[in-house]
């Protein structure tokens, strides 16, 4: 079974940005995901508070499938690489995430508003 | 007596999902200080304030928004 995740990194700054794909390919190659990989760059922006010696950071979000057995080996990659400076994954599904939602889905959580939104 | 409810701002704007990305409308729901802003002042339902103060916690882990504001280390 795969799950949808949304995956936030956030990058040394100083990396060319060519480091930056090739290391993002890296760790996609580890979720052996047969779907594409959406990838989301938004560069180089201050970050709210120094993390270590850095001020700034390069943020991309990635978005993708796959199983949960393979996040632990993805994990460590990440936890492993120096370039690295924050990562977040997060699940991307139903009401824990974001997805878009069919105009079907929308009626019936509209429903579910109103039932139990009694404060 | 009791006052008048308060709308949720994000059950107006037919928002499903609170978005830790959006740094920009949560900045709206903190205070002065970089701490959440309580449901009371802001009119946020039960709901939608339980996904804003777990994206909020995710912004700031992320270096969005600030853990303090006006804070020097």
């Amino acid at each position: 079974m795969t799950r949808r995740y949304e995956a936030v990194y956030i990058f040394d700054s100083t990396l060319e940005d060519a480091a930056i794909n090739e290391k993002i390919a890296r760790f996609h190659a580890l979720l052996q995901s047969t779907d594409e990989i959406s990838i989301d760059h938004w560069g180089r922006r201050q970050l709210a508070y120094k993390i270590g010696p850095r001020d700034t950071g390069y943020y991309a979000i990635a978005r993708f499938h796959a199983s949960p057995t393979t996040l632990p080996e993805y994990e460590r990659a990440m936890k492993l690489d120096d370039g690295v400076v924050r990562y977040l994954i997060t699940l991307f599904e139903h009401e824990v995430g974001a997805p878009p939602m069919t105009e079907e889905e929308m009626a019936r959580a509209a429903r579910q508003d109103d039932d139990d939104d009694e404060d | 007596m009791r006052r008048p409810q308060k709308s949720c701002p994000f059950c107006e704007g037919r928002v499903h999902y609170v978005d830790y990305k959006d740094d920009r409308t949560l900045g709206r729901f903190i205070t002065d200080h970089g701490k959440i802003l309580p449901s009371r002042l802001s009119g946020v339902c039960a709901r939608h304030q339980r996904q804003l103060s777990t994206a909020i916690k995710r912004a700031r882990y992320l270096a969005m928004i600030p853990y303090i504001r006006g804070h020097q280390a």
